[in-house]
């Protein structure tokens, strides 16, 4: 097992999209790092410089103490999970498990046992003589994990190798992925856009946008303290809802910032002008019309069973409040609006925090 | 539908196929009285010719045309003829258009000379029209028109014909069938149509038989009578002095036998003949192709024009029992199906029944040889035993090596460019390979017939056409070079279609660039490669352009049958040997062979892929 390092990684594509811009990251040894970031952020790029099978424009990849950046991929002992997990359809489950031990030329005995040993621990000796256009899709991605595993490489790439399980399955196949990055103790780079994957599986979150590295930490640290407008509204589920304001004085009763419709008191002494407001859903609240910081209309109502999603308009502005159990509130109607005045974060007019 | 209205209809569908089938029956029928009157009536003509003395063999008269006739002769000779006992048909002479035989009867206009002079013959109100000629047989002098008296058409009472009953009992039948919903219906249906169509048939070869009795037995009754009229000097008539009168028969020294006509089989051909008195004791044989020995075609047609019942009552059928939406999609399908699938049964199932036809009869060039009697697989027999059959077919397998070696070019080719997709040197590459295999072929062989010609391109002073060492080789070279770009441009749409994802798991796995093709893309492109091959030997096996352009098919004298391929022999049995029978058997031998192969192909290399 080994690290993997990233030195200002950037990849520019012949059509002139910047993919990756100056990406700098650090995975430790053994670690589970999940890439997190909407599609089109750069995260299965940043991925695939890593495996060698794109060339950076500039920087440097490092897998241990080696410097890859330019090697091929055969030779930077990494595994990788393909997304649509790229299972050789012309070979059967146990073909395809065997294939990167044979090309690395292991003996015939050596690889049956190992073909079996992996096969089992994934719990696909029965369908060993299959070919994949007969298993299942779960079977098949259980195989493709088999193919990476058999080798025991320094690294192990995912390319959001879960996403076209259905929701059941993908429940149940992260569980197995915990547990076998346990038991094997693997470095794991796991690439994803849904981020409850991210919240569950990373041992470490990297979030990444437009091609940036956002913010790199555990999973509390990025959703208590995002690093930035981006990270805030792309982690969680909903998001945090980001209202444009503006932060103005109000006579004795100190600051407020009115965005929309309403009008939130804060205790913020030194911001005047414009300034993005964050709140989580699950910190906003209903009352009576007039009673809380501001009315809103209700657009939306999806009862979740055991939380009930309200999406508002609050004088134009999109608000979300994620409430307990199921609730009485109408599409059309009116309501107020309370928040939690002490789990606001304030972010400036170009999205980074304000203390 | 009620079941009353679907009797009415399956009823209506017995009665429109009978109704057809009786009437396309009818229309053979008079074809064949037709073809009879034409024939006496030109047997007649000839008759005349031979029987009016030449004008000049009369002195003192006035001076007759000198190549016409002697009217008041001609006169004599047609007025004979309605004195003639036993003619089955009247006959009227004309001399100009002037009727001799009946003088009151209407004169012909003087254009339909004109038209007899250019068409031949002619059918007016039942009267058949052809030209009476001068002894030169040149210009028209008048005509000859013969109305066939009707004849009985059947054996039956009244003259009757099989196929009016037939049809009556068929109809009948179905009617019974439907209203009374018996259970034997689709069997009911075939047998009445199947009896209708052989009693129609019945009736057909009938007339077929009555056209070439009743010729036979008018032209013995014109035999026997040139035989006392043929004009002086002559005194014991002869065969050859007859024979004018019987352009397409045969006639031959004979025994007394009695007068009516009979079917003999006479160097196992069929003829219809006739015993002819042309003097005290002296017989002669007439003989004659029996017209209903070639039938056959008619028992297909009426057969089909016979089961349009059951197969209308089998429509009716499924319309009823189809739900609408179905009935509907149905017909729209086979609407748009129909043009494509009459084409091909016109242009190609129809061809390959002819050539099964063909193949099992010998069939020579029309003027030259009339007679295609069927001669069961001889034809067959022939071409296995003929060496060239076997020169041509080693050749042709030799020749189509040529396509593994391009299908390695070609792919190898393909996967120099899949890298360059985008540049416009890959598209120049690609066009420049994909040109030889759109340009027209006889051109490209004409290319290349100059660059085989000895001392061009540095190739030395062998002359690689009409060397029998190379003449194949260079043929091999040519196609090799004009088929790569096809197949280049079908690898390199096969190679797009095989996942990136696929070579690149294979990079990571840490196979080499020669690995990930023997392991990853050669077995994904298995489908493609086959096409390409499958298609590839087909168009091999059927090369002729190249070997006619550039060998003038391998037959002539410099190559030596060295690039004798399959084609070109059956061309040249065609064609050379005027022997279609032979070509046929040959072709369809080629076919089978071909069949085989391609299974065997598929067979062998033939497992699916799946992609996941």
């Amino acid at each position: 097992m080994a690290s993997v390092t990233l030195r200002r990684l950037s990849k520019v594509f012949d059509g002139g999209i910047q993919a990756l811009h100056h990406l700098s990251l650090d995975v430790r040894d053994g670690e589970l790092l999940v890439l997190l970031g909407p599609s089109g952020s750069g995260k299965t790029t940043a991925l695939r410089c890593i495996a060698g099978l794109e060339e950076p424009t500039s920087g440097d990849v490092l897998i241990g103490d080696r410097l890859v950046t330019h090697t091929p991929p055969a030779e930077r002992d990494v595994a990788m999970v393909f997304q649509n997990h790229a299972l050789y359809p012309h070979l059967s489950v146990r073909e395809n498990i065997a294939f990167p031990l044979e090309m690395r030329r292991v003996g015939d005995a050596q690889i049956a046992r190992r073909v079996v040993e992996a096969a089992t621990r994934l719990g696909l000796e029965d369908v060993l003589d299959r070919r994949p256009a007969q298993l299942s899709e779960g079977q098949r991605q259980r195989t493709a994990l088999g193919r990476a595993i058999v080798r025991g490489a320094q690294a192990f790439l995912l390319d959001e190798p879960l996403s076209r399980l259905d929701a059941k399955l993908r429940i149940e196949l992260r569980a197995e992925l915990l547990a076998l990055h346990r038991t094997l103790g693997a470095t794991m780079i796991y690439v994803t856009h849904d981020q409850i994957e991210a919240m569950t599986m990373g041992q470490r979150i990297a979030v990444l946008s437009e091609g940036r590295l956002r913010q790199v930490g555990t999973p509390a640290e990025v959703y208590e303290h995002p690093a930035d407008v981006h990270v805030a509204r792309f982690v969680g589920n909903p998001g945090m809802n980001v209202l444009q304001g503006r932060g103005r004085g109000m006579g004795e009763e100190g600051r407020v910032i009115e965005a929309g419709s309403l009008v939130i008191p804060v205790e913020l002494s030194t911001y005047e002008g414009e300034l993005q407001l964050g709140i989580r859903p699950e910190h906003v609240g209903l009352c009576a019309v007039n009673r809380g910081v501001g009315n809103a209309d209700v657009l939306v109502v999806e009862p979740l069973g055991s939380e009930t999603l309200v999406h508002l308009n609050a004088g134009g502005q999109a608000l979300v409040a994620r409430l307990p159990g199921f609730v009485d509130v109408r599409v059309g109607t009116r309501v107020g609006v309370k928040v939690d005045r002490r789990r606001l974060y304030l972010f400036d007019a170009a999205g980074a925090p304000l203390a | 539908m009620t079941w009353r209205g679907w009797a009415v209809a399956t009823t209506a569908a017995a009665v429109v196929a009978a109704a057809l089938t009786l009437s396309v029956a009818r229309w053979a029928e008079s074809r064949y009285e037709r073809a009879f009157a034409f024939r006496i009536a030109t047997t007649t003509a000839d008759y005349l010719a031979a029987v009016t003395p030449s004008p000049l063999t009369r002195r003192g008269s006035p001076p007759p045309p000198v190549t016409g006739y002697y009217l008041p002769q001609l006169l004599t000779q047609a007025r004979a003829l309605q004195t003639l006992p036993g003619l089955t048909s009247d006959v009227e002479v004309y001399h100009g258009t002037a009727p001799l035989v009946d003088a009151t009867a209407p004169p012909l206009f003087p254009d339909d000379l004109e038209r007899l002079a250019s068409e031949g013959r002619a059918w007016r109100d039942g009267v058949a029209l052809v030209p009476l000629k001068d002894r030169h047989n040149q210009d028209v002098v008048g005509a000859v028109a013969v109305r066939p008296r009707p004849t009985p058409r059947g054996p039956l009472p009244g003259g009757m014909g099989f196929a009016f009953p037939a049809a009556l009992l068929a109809v009948g039948g179905a009617a019974a069938i439907a209203f009374r919903q018996r259970p034997l219906r689709r069997g009911g249906y075939a047998a009445a149509a199947l009896l209708l169509a052989i009693a129609a048939y019945a009736d057909v070869r009938g007339a077929a038989r009555r056209s070439a009795d009743r010729w036979l037995h008018d032209t013995r009754l014109l035999i026997q009578e040139a035989a006392t009229r043929l004009p002086a000097p002559r005194s014991r008539v002869a065969i050859p002095d007859l024979v004018s009168l019987i352009r397409d028969a045969e006639l031959v020294p004979g025994e007394p036998a009695e007068s009516a006509p009979r079917r003999l089989r006479i160097d196992g051909k069929r003829r219809a003949v006739v015993a002819v008195l042309i003097g005290p004791g002296r017989w002669v044989e007439l003989r004659t192709v029996p017209a209903e020995a070639y039938t056959a075609v008619w028992l297909v047609v009426l057969l089909g024009c016979a089961f349009l019942g059951p197969l209308g009552i089998l429509a009716l059928r499924w319309a009823e029992r189809t739900p609408r939406r179905q009935r509907r999609e149905a017909v729209i399908a086979w609407g748009f199906l129909s043009p494509a699938g009459l084409h091909l049964a016109l242009f190609s199932l129809g061809p390959l029944v002819f050539a099964l036809y063909l193949s099992l009869h010998r069939w020579g060039r029309e003027p030259v040889e009339p007679i295609r009697p069927f001669v069961g697989l001889a034809n067959f027999a022939a071409a296995l035993r003929d060496p060239l059959t076997w020169t041509s077919l080693r050749n042709t397998a030799v020749y189509s090596l040529y396509v593994p070696v391009s299908i390695a070019v070609a792919l190898a080719i393909a996967l120099a460019l899949r890298g360059y997709r985008r540049g416009w040197g890959a598209r120049v590459l690609r066009a420049a390979f994909l040109l030889p295999y759109v340009s027209s072929v006889v051109a490209v062989a004409l290319v290349w017939q100059r660059i085989y010609q000895a001392g061009s391109l540095g190739l030395g002073r062998v002359d690689w056409l009409s060397n029998p060492n190379t003449a194949l080789l260079a043929l091999m070279l040519l196609a090799l070079w004009a088929h790569v770009g096809g197949q280049i441009v079908v690898f390199l749409a096969g190679l797009e279609r095989i996942p990136e994802a696929y070579l690149d798991a294979a990079r990571i796995d840490g196979a080499n660039a020669w690995r990930r093709f023997w392991r990853i893309t050669f077995p994904l492109l298995r489908p493609v490669t086959l096409f390409v091959l499958v298609t590839g030997m087909i168009s091999a096996f059927q090369v002729f352009t190249y070997v006619y352009v550039l060998t003038r098919g391998g037959g002539g004298p410099l190559p030596q049958h060295t690039t004798d391929v399959a084609v070109s022999r059956i061309y040249q049995t065609a064609w050379g040997s005027q022997d279609f029978g032979g070509a046929s058997a040959l072709s369809l031998l080629f076919f089978l062979l071909m069949v085989a192969f391609t299974w065997a192909q598929l067979r062998l290399l033939g497992k699916q892929v799946e992609h996941a």
